[in-house]
């Protein structure tokens, strides 16, 4: 039995970390969730005891199945669930701004997009000080911009 | 009914009851926030006239937290200050708010929040000041900092105002820092955060000296000294109120308070004394120099403000019972001036659009009220006689003089500076060739100035009640019984006013002849001054930010891999070091098994299934078939609490994900799109072959562990009998859902506050109006 | 959808609440607790979605006010968790103490750990339901 737990949680593992090396963010997140599921199972399979369920009423000495684990499992599932929904919002704001939800694609897009910040930052590394109008003196200069709506 | 109790309920009260009325009914928010000032104002009188009153209430005792607050002078003085120079800024506002609204084409209703932050600024600092456990000081030293925040960046459509806003917010919180680590270095060592008992039994030692220069960071940093002093004149994007506030008796008054309630302990300590006499020497020089160089009015006002700062610190460097009476006294007869001065500076520039001295002058053919009273709070801070100012500057100069002739010097530059400044302001904005009229000003615009320079003349004429009170607060600083005199005489300290109002007038006179020297002083300050260095700080610390996130995302498969890597490397060595002692068992298999073996192998070929490559649909289904075999493998487990958990949040999580799904068009997902022949396609597949001799040896290892952990069970003997034995003392049935709410609830606690954080980024993420 | 879905999505939303309260109140004594209470009630505000579609479901006031009840629920649980400290006790002190008698309220016992059981619920219920109105609703801007 022991072998067959430690069997499905590697099964589940590994089918999890492959989905993780995917470029693909839903498949990403299918690993994510196949992942939390092993360490669930491993969670509840290392009980210490098996029995009934941990109900009162209980004869003095019934065998219970642990409710120690049982109470943790239970935690783990409910953040790999608020997890899970974190990771939707995100994938989903990661499509909305690149239309894509392939990683390679995206950081490629990303690169780029550095590339051009830093040349931009090299052009106005001055001009990029937020205290410009601080640093002038002229009375002109010095006045506060009238307030627009925006 | 303690006077000390209610004084501290009703300024806290104050800016939650402004901000309900405000939501219920827009129009109420200035009329209530009127009301709690005045009942906050009049409930200090009453607190100030039966003094000595403590409250000391546990509050958290496992952790050693304390209520304790306690009426004395010095905080007679600032929740005076607090309370009635809030009166006068939110009878201001009433008038200001509203058209300040109006020109920004923004909503009445925003001027809720206006009262309301103000309010909460109140409530804090009056808190504040009868504070007598550091943690509690921290609480609302934070508080004013987080109230200032929301006030700086009222106009929160301006880039500059959000900007100065975070300036502030991070120069003041980050130093309160500071703070924290002084009252924990104190608190580990002397086993207490009441500031009454450490003053009691703390002697001179280098470890005290650190914790109070800790202590000191935070306070000088608020106070706006320099070197920290450049976030203040930035804050002047506030409103005028605000601003008004912040200088004369909230934000910064807040710093030299704090070194007033500390200074026992500073006091021990000689090098301290020196840095606070440094700091308000370089504060006074940098702040007059620049208040010179500036046209703007709030600008001007700004840099005086951290030159008259610079004072206080500098009396409280000089130290002594005139050094520190004389301290509190200034801080007394500088925020009326101030505020006043501020508030005039609204009001002119309300009235003709102008914020700038070149283009204001002759305005007293018009104003003649406001350049009446602007005028007298004016003169008072310059120091001229028959106003608060000549005992103020009487007490200063009598602390210099004792102290001996560099103080003296100084005290004489510095008060010729705030002359020359002074003089400067009300010259420049109400003498000289008259530029026309401009609007009217609302009586409500004016009226508060009038008040506030009435109270700076009758200070100059009935000093009684004013020393009386700058006293009692030194007494409380220095834990003795000050007493201090002060009148009309013609003494060394007089002949010293006389000789500074002659140079200060000459000054005043030339300007024109050298004004290029303090321009050029300023140039000077912002090329190398410290808000360059704060600035090339917060730019660094977002380049490296973006440095790393660079790294990160640049490739983030092969980052995933490489992390994969290395720890499967380190699990092998580990693996090989592990001396294995006992065998792996096989465990038994009982007749009863057969359903869970059988769903094991179900569950795995699922998840294979979830793996193999195909579309995000199947993938989804075949998930949700690892998810609810799982559940029965629960339930077979008798866990029938994890099971119906496991079923409940896969039957919703799937259903998300369908609904997610449903949100992508087809085309993203690559099983979607007709494969061309191509290179990266080749690629693609050399990826797969890795990845899956990646993914089978993640499996094997995962195996190894869990075997080997589940072969070689802990003792039964374990915390489950106690946790069964005990769920009927917890008044439970279900051991599991005892364990989950009682035994371990923290557990829970934390796991909830994960969700709601888990919410909040995915409602975040997931907002309606996608900005785009 | 069918007028029978409707129905049945109409008639069954009270008893599926019915259960979800069952569950919350009895989480002590049976299977069950805040959580899967929380969960349960959601779905059967998923059934609304799924059946009358998202502009009447949204208009439902349970989806209205999901943020506040998510904040509600967090500040008991954190409340109930806290509270305890200010008292003198260490933190997550559940009342009444063990020695002392339950309030019963025919079979209802009235203890704090259950409070703590309804922020939790309070919670999962506005996770659940503006989770589900937020994709609802941007997938039913996708397709009008």
């Amino acid at each position: 039995m022991t072998m067959m737990f430690a069997l499905a949680i590697a099964v589940l593992f590994a089918a999890g970390c492959y989905l993780l090396l995917k470029p693909d963010f839903v498949k990403i997140l299918g690993g994510i969730i196949l992942i939390s599921n092993a360490a669930i199972l491993f969670i509840m399979a290392a009980g210490l005891s098996r029995g009934r369920e941990a109900i009162y009423p209980i004869e003095p000495g019934q065998r219970v199945s642990d409710p120690l684990v049982q109470s943790m499992a239970l935690t783990a599932i409910v953040i790999s669930f608020g997890v899970s929904a974190l990771m939707i919002g995100m994938i989903y704001r990661v499509y909305m701004a690149h239309r894509s939800i392939d990683v390679e694609l995206i950081s490629d897009i990303e690169e780029r997009e550095v590339q051009i910040e830093e040349e931009e930052r090299l052009d106005q590394s001055i001009d990029a000080m937020p205290d410009r109008e601080e640093t002038v003196a002229d009375p002109a200069a010095e006045r506060e911009p009238q307030a627009v709506a925006t | 009914m303690n006077p000390l109790v209610v004084v501290i309920l009703v300024s806290l009260a104050a800016a939650p009851t402004t901000a309900l009325a405000g939501f219920w009914r827009p129009r109420w928010a200035g009329p209530v926030a009127l009301a709690g000032t005045a009942l906050a104002f009049a409930a200090a009188l009453w607190n100030w006239h039966s003094p000595g009153a403590t409250v000391d209430r546990e509050w958290a005792p496992t952790w050693g937290l304390r209520l304790h607050v306690q009426s004395d002078g010095l905080a007679a003085v600032y929740s005076l200050l607090a309370t009635g120079i809030g009166l006068a800024v939110v009878l201001y506002a009433l008038a200001y708010i509203p058209s300040h609204l109006h020109h920004q084409h923004r909503d009445d209703g925003d001027a809720t929040r206006f009262f309301a932050f103000l309010l909460l600024f109140m409530g804090a600092m009056v808190g504040l000041v009868h504070a007598q456990d550091l943690f509690l000081i921290f609480l609302f030293w934070d508080l004013t900092a987080i109230a200032s925040y929301f006030l700086i960046g009222y106009d929160r459509q301006r880039r500059e105002a959000r900007i100065s806003a975070i300036m502030a917010l991070q120069i003041t919180c980050v130093s309160a820092i500071g703070f924290l680590i002084g009252s924990l270095m104190l608190g580990e060592r002397f086993g207490t955060y009441q500031l009454p008992e450490l003053i009691a039994q703390v002697e001179s030692s280098r470890y005290v000296t650190v914790a109070m220069a800790f202590m000191l960071i935070a306070a000088l940093a608020k106070s706006a000294q320099a070197p920290a002093h450049f976030w203040l004149p930035r804050a002047m994007a506030a409103p005028t109120p605000v601003s008004a506030y912040l200088h004369s008796a909230a934000m910064v008054a807040a710093g030299v308070f704090l070194i007033g309630r500390i200074y026992p302990l500073i006091a021990l300590s000689d090098l301290l004394l020196d840095v606070l006499t440094i700091a308000g020497a370089a504060s006074i020089l940098v702040g007059g120099i620049l208040a010179l160089s500036r046209d703007n009015l709030k600008q001007l006002l700004a840099y005086s403000t951290i030159s008259q700062y610079g004072y206080v610190v500098l009396m409280f460097g000089i130290g002594g019972a005139y050094g520190v009476g004389a301290a509190s006294f200034y801080v007394l007869a500088h925020g009326v001036c101030k505020c006043a001065l501020f508030l005039t500076a609204g009001a002119v520039s309300e009235a003709t659009d102008q914020r700038e001295l070149s283009n204001l002058g002759g305005l007293w053919r018009h104003y003649p009220l406001l350049a009446v009273a602007s005028g007298v709070a004016a003169a008072a801070l310059a120091g001229l006689p028959l106003t608060i100012g000549w005992f103020k500057d009487e007490l200063f100069f009598n602390a210099a003089v004792d102290d001996g002739f560099p103080a003296t010097l100084m005290a004489m530059i510095a008060a010729t500076l705030t002359f020359a400044y002074m003089g400067r302001f009300w010259l420049g904005i109400f003498a000289g060739p008259d530029r026309g009229a401009g609007r009217s000003i609302s009586p409500l615009l004016v009226w508060p100035i009038v008040a506030l320079a009435v109270v700076a003349v009758v200070g100059g004429i009935v000093t009684g009640p004013f020393v009386r009170l700058a006293a009692a607060a030194a007494s409380a600083t220095l834990g003795r019984d000050v007493d201090l005199h002060v009148g009309y005489a013609i003494n060394t300290e007089a002949k010293i006013a006389l000789v500074v109002f002659a140079s200060g007038a000459i000054l005043v006179a030339t300007y024109r002849f050298w004004r290029e020297f303090p321009v050029t002083i300023a140039i000077l300050g912002a090329v190398v001054g410290p808000d360059r260095i704060y600035s090339s700080v917060i730019n660094g610390l977002n380049r490296l930010s973006d440095r790393i996130h660079w790294i990160e995302v640049r490739d983030l498969r092969s980052r995933v891999a490489s992390v994969l890597a290395p720890a499967a490397v380190l699990f092998v060595v580990s693996l090989v070091m592990t001396r294995f002692t006992g065998p792996f068992r096989t465990g038994d298999l009982k007749s009863g098994d057969g359903p869970i073996v059988l769903m094991l192998i179900l569950i795995g070929i699922a998840a294979l299934t979830a793996a193999a490559p195909r579309n995000h649909f199947s993938m989804v289904l075949a998930l949700s078939g690892v998810g609810y075999g799982l559940a029965v493998v629960y339930s077979l487990l008798r866990a029938p609490d994890v099971a119906i958990v496991a079923v409940l949040i896969e039957t919703i999580l799937s259903l998300l994900v369908f609904g997610f799904l449903a949100l992508l068009p087809a085309d993203v997902d690559p099983a979607e799109v007709i494969p061309v022949d191509d290179p990266e396609q080749q690629a693609q597949e050399d990826h797969a072959l890795r990845d899956a001799g990646l993914a089978i040896s993640a499996g094997a290892f995962a195996f190894v562990v869990a075997w080997g952990v589940m072969s070689r069970p802990a003792a039964l003997e374990s915390v489950i009998a106690e946790h069964v034995a005990l769920t009927p003392d917890a008044h439970g049935s279900d051991v599991v859902t005892t364990i989950l709410a009682d035994f371990r609830g923290f557990d829970t606690a934390g796991e909830i506050t994960v969700l709601g954080i888990a919410f909040l980024g995915a409602a975040t993420l997931l907002r309606r109006r996608v900005a785009r | 959808m069918s007028i029978m879905a409707q129905f049945a999505a109409r008639v069954l939303l009270m008893p599926i609440w019915m259960v979800a309260f069952a569950m919350l109140v009895k989480g002590y004594v049976d299977t069950g607790d805040g959580f899967s209470a929380g969960v349960v009630a959601s779905l059967a505000v998923l059934m609304q979605y799924l059946v009358f579609g998202v502009k009447q479901a949204e208009s439902f006031w349970i989806v209205r006010k999901a943020r506040l009840l998510a904040a509600i629920g967090l500040l008991i649980a954190v409340g109930v968790a806290f509270v305890p400290v200010f008292l003198g006790d260490s933190i997550m002190t559940h009342y009444p103490r063990p020695d002392r008698d339950v309030i019963h309220l025919g079979a209802l016992e009235l203890i704090t750990a259950m409070l703590f059981d309804v922020g939790v619920f309070l919670l999962v219920i506005g996770f659940c339901t503006s989770a589900i109105d937020l994709i609802a609703h941007s997938a039913s801007r996708r397709t009008p």
